[in-house]
């Protein structure tokens, strides 16, 4: 513990820290441009002078790099002190009379127009970025060059260079704003697109998942880290405060013993890409329905205002019309024959949020082939929204085009649709098109099927065990569906279904036991040969194989007594219980011997 | 040629001291430093090799430079039992003529600067004039009387000009390397370090931080210590290191390795201007020489001791003369210096202690070792002992380099030594330091030249850099071309320094082109005040000095640009013109002349007529007329 004078007031720091860092502890602000916390001091700006007296004479000394020592006094705000500050941000405000960071600076001391000539430069010369650049990332694809009033930040001989790693740390650093990496990087930017918004926007290598992410906390995305690609950076390790940052942690495969397991994998959305004829990829303002919901979320890219993209790509304009798409995928035999179920409501939602958020001078085009509002209060939403002033049109929409024909057409997408009540071909100009696309199964459920045993039906859905006797069973025992993953169905259906998944789970959980039907099959291991050809013929999984006793095993909790294992098995050592071979011959037996005797 | 001890060195030393002094031919040393090249000295040599090359009578040789710029090429001939002479501007045309007077004894007096009465070094008390015998030639000046050198003292030149820099044997024959040799065969380090801090021997790059302390600070601090000689020499018009480089590098060498002995480090460097080639080609040789005979490389003399010597060219920064900027650039970074809050001592190249020392500090270092601290105490002031070297240039009669132990004055270095200000013109200033240095005006010319004295005025010792400026001489002019040096050389990493140079130029000339108004010189001061508080290093905390010196002792002729739009020197042309007086004008037509503009008319033997439409300012009429009848307003 050190202790010394700060403006008067007897302090303390620790060993090795710097004026700085001692004087932002007790709250004496003292203005910097070229310090960092992420990186060594450099004293460039000298804008954090500070005045020191070390027992015999007053200096002048950096704050930022100057190590406290037992006894100094430092006067951090003397007349000097301000009036070279003063002068300093005057002289850089001649530099750069366009920076903000210097303009908010010099109405902090109160100087209006330099007394100098005035430059045009943008960059205050603090060094972060080059600093940046090399300390931190390790590369210094960016350093100052040159001497004097020449001295500017610059890449190797002047010219993009693929020593720039891409990382945009010079960017993100720079107080002036004046960095741009396109002039700096050989190769093109790749923003990280933020998963959760639908690629609506760019997140960082370092994330909270989505707002109400369970647990709450940040993740790092291996692929994309500096830090762990290269092994600079680490600048998230250095500002947590909770130290909470651990570079070691990787992916862990966990076991648990549980009695019933409930898949609840949810769907996938399809991608319409490959349906040219909608545009969505080409067109900016062709949307799916989940980017329409980021736009539409308070904690989505736009804060929760409905806009369309402008020409640059940003989200400016708030749409005069909107199209929406039913049916992309679904009930269409080219895709998926099933309906997805959950459109038309949603859409009906679309409709009236866009009326409610956007005013309701915004035109809506809801084209449906049929609007199917079966349940509880959707009937009455429906008529709701055509009383809003919704347009619905029955037919589908058979292409999007930006190729204009009207002058109102101009500028806008223009959907080219059938209305099949009018039996007219329509062309309906607007600014935003949403795509109502299918539920579709999960890319992975073939697999996550083979894991649980449960099968998968034509359409890619999980299979349960009866549509009507079954809806949550599986034709593994102990393994329930729930949700999406089984069949494509709105909010209230999956809570349904998982409740009862849930209370199918706790009703074996709370008897604690499970009876097993007595025609099982047995294999017995002083025959097995421990073949295995049994193991790829069960169709539940129910059996394993003992190394080390090198022969195959039943799970009785699992099996069914099909029989398959007992009529393929080689040697004879699978059977079915009350089954077996002894018991059916004598049974044949019985019967040839009854024959015998009936026709005697 | 192995070196092990005292008795090695002897050996050689007798030998060679006999090749020296009394050579058995007539031996003609031609001054090759760069100052006697470029004035034709190469080509002189070229032509006595030639001419004598077969002959046995003379023997051409190699020399440093004797200091004497304004006389160069200075030969120097001795033999035959005669007194060493001393040729001046001895170009190709009259070597072979001054040579064979020399040897027959008839001397052109003209070309003779003068002969020598004890060619001796100072450290050499221990051997008998080798002169005394020799009779002198007469009407010939003795050198030692001669004012220019008769008040030089010269330790750090003591060899300069005497031997042949690349010939190892004539250093040691003026007792090189016994100081290093003795202090080895000692084997304390503290007792050097001792003797060093006793003699008061301070730095002379310009700091002036004691080098004793320095060294033992360093050698306080544990890892791979390193030995660095700043050899960077930047100030424009200083030349003093180049000089010892080129003319004694073995003063240089042995210097570090006793500093090296004494501190414990294995590892020295010399960092050196590129363009200086001259200096690393005998640097380079010098080192080899040394190694060969085992002073350098490991194990010296048998002991445990091991040194080596890199040699580390600069690519023309001035600021690399900083030392933490200097040790940047050897890592091969950036030369930029960095907050000195941590000592290079302690933490310098390489992160490890490192011990920078000046050439001429390092020069220095052999001779305390053998004369004593007391010997060197003795010399100079309270607070700055021994001698110093200027490189006395500008508008001086005697340009040159030369040795004064410190404390003398102003007024002898400039007047008594140097010769004062030719044609007869007024002195007006001396700058001193280089460009961080300030501008002392006539006032201060009893000024005694130390360390604390040089800096109540205003100005900085520097590293020896000495520019006489006369009544031609604008000082506004004067501090405008300094910040144009520094706005270039700065190395632009802090804003004070960076910006503010900048802006201080701008003002300068502004005030120089006729457009200063009330308040510039207000704000020069402001400027000039906050650059040397709040700058990083060195070169800025000092670089407002030629600003605010010149505005301390001739804020009149700020005020006389700003108020009156004239420049009373004459320099800056948009505020001034040239006027014939008609009363002085003789009518001698030499200025219509020369005039090549022809703006000058008149008949002969009448007052000429100066056409001020057709004047460009060039001057030649101003610096030709000898009735002084062109006159500036």
């Amino acid at each position: 513990m050190i202790n010394f004078k700060l403006n008067g007031k007897e302090v303390q720091g620790e060993e090795g820290q710097y004026i700085l860092e001692v004087a932002k502890k007790y709250g004496v602000e003292i203005p910097t441009l070229c310090n960092h916390s992420s990186l060594e001091p450099a004293g460039m700006c000298r804008l954090c002078t500070v005045e020191l007296f070390d027992g015999r004479k007053t200096r002048f000394v950096t704050a930022c790099n100057y190590p406290v020592w037992e006894g100094m006094e430092v006067n951090t705000d003397t007349e000097a002190v301000h009036q070279g500050r003063k002068l300093i941000v005057e002289l850089l405000l001649a530099r750069c009379p366009d920076a903000p960071v210097i303009k908010e600076l010099a109405q902090k001391y109160g100087i209006e127009t330099p007394r100098f000539k005035s430059g045009d430069s943008d960059c205050i010369l603090c060094g972060l970025c080059v600093r940046m650049c090399e300390e931190r990332m390790g590369v210094s694809a960016i350093s100052l060059a040159g001497r004097g009033v020449d001295m500017r930040v610059e890449t190797p001989f002047r010219i993009k260079t693929d020593a720039c790693q891409v990382c945009g740390a010079c960017e993100s650093v720079c107080p002036a704003g004046c960095i741009d990496i396109l002039e700096i990087a050989k190769y093109e930017p790749r923003p990280i697109l933020s998963e959760w918004d639908e690629g609506l926007q760019e997140r960082k290598p370092v994330y909270i998942p989505f707002p109400q992410a369970v647990p709450l906390a940040a993740v790092i995305d291996s692929e994309a880290c500096v830090h762990v690609n290269t092994g600079n950076c680490g600048i998230c390790r250095d500002v947590c405060e909770a130290g909470a940052i651990d570079f070691g942690q990787e992916e862990e495969i966990i076991e648990v013993k549980v009695g019933s397991i409930i898949l609840a994998t949810g769907y996938d959305l399809m991608d319409p890409t490959p349906m040219k004829q909608f545009g969505y990829g080409e067109y900016p303002n062709v949307f799916t329905s989940l980017e329409f919901e980021r736009l539409s979320n308070a904690t989505g890219p736009t804060g929760g205002r409905i806009l369309v993209r402008d020409r640059e790509g940003s989200f400016t304009r708030t749409p005069k019309s909107v199209a929406i798409l039913h049916c992309i995928g679904s009930r269409d035999v080219n895709y998926h024959e099933y309906c997805s179920r959950v459109c038309c409501m949603y859409a009906l939602k679309y409709s009236h949020l866009i009326k409610e958020k956007c005013g309701h001078d915004t035109a809506v085009y809801d084209f449906y082939i049929d609007q199917r509002c079966y349940g509880k209060g959707y009937e009455e939403f429906y008529k709701r929204c055509q009383e809003e002033g919704t347009t619905f049109i029955r037919g589908k929409v058979a292409e999007i085009t930006d190729q204009a024909i009207k002058p109102e057409e101009t500028g806008k997408l223009i959907a080219v649709a059938e209305d099949t009540l009018l039996g007219s071909t329509l062309r309906v100009p607007v600014d935003m098109v949403i795509l109502c696309s299918a539920i579709e199964a999960r890319k992975d459920a073939v697999d996550v099927g083979r894991i649980f045993g449960v099968n998968l039906g034509a359409d890619g859905f999980f299979l349960e065990e009866h549509p009507k006797l079954g809806p949550l069973n599986t034709a593994t025992d102990g393994v329930f569906l729930a949700g999406t993953c089984q069949s494509p169905k709105d909010i209230p259906d999956t809570v349904a279904q998982a409740s009862g998944a849930a209370a199918k789970a706790l009703s074996l959980a709370t008897r604690g036991i499970v009876e097993v039907p007595s025609t099982i099959s047995y294999i017995d291991p002083d025959i097995c040969t421990g073949c295995q050809v049994c193991i790829g013929l069960c169709p539940y999984s129910a059996i394993e194989f003992d190394e080390r006793r090198w022969v195959s095993v039943i799970n009785e909790a699992v099996c069914k007594g099909c029989g398959s294992c007992s009529g393929f098995c080689p040697s004879g050592a699978a059977q079915v219980r009350h089954f077996n071979k002894k018991q059916l011959f004598a049974e044949l037996e019985g019967v040839i011997d009854a024959i015998h005797w009936v026709s005697m | 040629m192995e070196i092990r001890s005292e008795k090695d060195l002897e050996k050689i030393s007798s030998e060679y001291r006999n090749k020296i002094y009394y050579p058995d031919a007539v031996k003609i040393n031609i001054g090759m430093a760069s100052c006697g090249i470029a004035a034709g000295a190469r080509l002189s040599y070229e032509k006595a090799k030639n001419e004598f090359s077969d002959s046995k009578e003379a023997l051409i040789c190699q020399t440093g430079c004797l200091g004497f710029c304004e006389e160069e090429p200075l030969v120097e001939v001795v033999g035959q039992g005669r007194p060493r002479v001393i040729f001046r501007h001895i170009k190709e045309d009259k070597i072979i003529d001054a040579v064979t007077g020399y040897i027959k004894g008839d001397l052109n007096k003209k070309w003779v600067l003068g002969q020598m009465r004890d060619p001796r070094c100072l450290l050499e008390d221990s051997i008998e004039n080798p002169a005394a015998e020799v009779e002198p030639f007469e009407g010939i000046p003795f050198l030692e009387d001669m004012p220019f050198y008769k008040n030089q003292t010269k330790i750090a030149l003591r060899n300069c000009g005497y031997i042949d820099p690349d010939s190892i044997e004539e250093y040691i024959a003026r007792t090189g390397y016994l100081a290093f040799v003795k202090a080895l065969s000692n084997g304390n380090s503290s007792d050097i370090i001792n003797i060093i801090k006793e003699s008061g021997l301070r730095g002379r790059g310009g700091g002036g931080f004691p080098t004793g302390v320095k060294w033992a600070t360093c050698a306080g601090h544990k890892g791979d210590r390193y030995i660095i000689c700043n050899a960077d020499e930047g100030d424009p018009g200083a030349y003093m290191d180049r000089s010892i480089l080129e003319g004694d590098p073995h003063s240089v060498i042995e210097g570090m390795l006793i500093a090296a002995f004494a501190i414990g480090s294995g590892h020295g460097f010399i960092y050196v201007r590129n363009e200086y080639p001259l200096a690393v080609r005998r640097l380079n040789t010098a080192i080899g020489q040394a190694e060969s005979c085992g002073l350098l490389g490991d194990n010296i003399a048998g002991t445990d001791f091991s040194f080596h010597i890199k040699i580390s060219t600069g690519a023309g920064a001035f600021v690399c003369g900083e030392s933490t900027a200097l040790m940047a650039s050897l890592e091969g970074n950036i030369g930029r210096p960095r907050a000195k809050y941590v000592h290079t001592v302690e933490k310098g190249f390489r992160q490890s202690p490192s011990n920078l020392n000046n050439v001429e500090t390092y020069a220095n270092v052999p001779a305390i070792m053998l004369k004593g601290p007391e010997w060197y105490a003795a010399m100079g002031t309270d607070h700055s002992k021994g001698t110093k070297v200027f490189s006395l240039v500008g508008k001086i009669e005697n340009t040159g380099l030369v040795e004064v132990p410190m404390g003398i004055s102003l007024n002898d270095i400039v007047f008594k030594i140097g010769g004062g200000v030719p044609k007869n013109k007024k002195f007006k200033a001396v700058q001193t330091g280089g460009p961080s240095g300030g501008c002392i005006p006539e006032k201060f010319m009893d000024l005694s030249v130390d360390y604390q004295k040089l800096a109540e005025v205003g100005s900085i010792m520097g590293s020896g850099g000495m520019i006489v400026m006369d009544q031609d001489t604008c000082m506004v002019d004067v501090a405008r071309y300094f910040m144009d040096f520094l706005k270039e050389e700065s190395c632009g990493q802090c804003s004070p320094c960076r910006e503010g140079i900048k802006q201080v130029l701008d003002i300068l000339t502004g005030i120089c082109e006729g457009n200063g108004k009330e308040g510039d010189i207000e704000l020069l001061e402001e400027l000039g005040n906050m650059i040397r508080k709040f700058s990083l290093c060195g070169l800025g905390t000092s670089a407002p000095n030629p600003v605010l010196t010149t505005i301390l002792y001739f804020r009149d002729e700020y005020e006389a640009h700003i108020r009156d739009k004239k420049c009373p020197a004459g320099v800056c042309k948009n505020l001034f013109h040239y006027e014939i007086d008609e009363e002085t004008c003789t009518g001698c037509t030499l200025c219509a002349k020369q005039c090549p503009k022809e703006a000058i008319t008149g008949e002969k033997k009448k007052p000429h007529k100066l056409d001020q439409e057709r004047c460009i300012k060039c001057g030649i009429c101003y610096e030709n007329c000898r009735f002084n009848a062109i006159v500036i307003k």
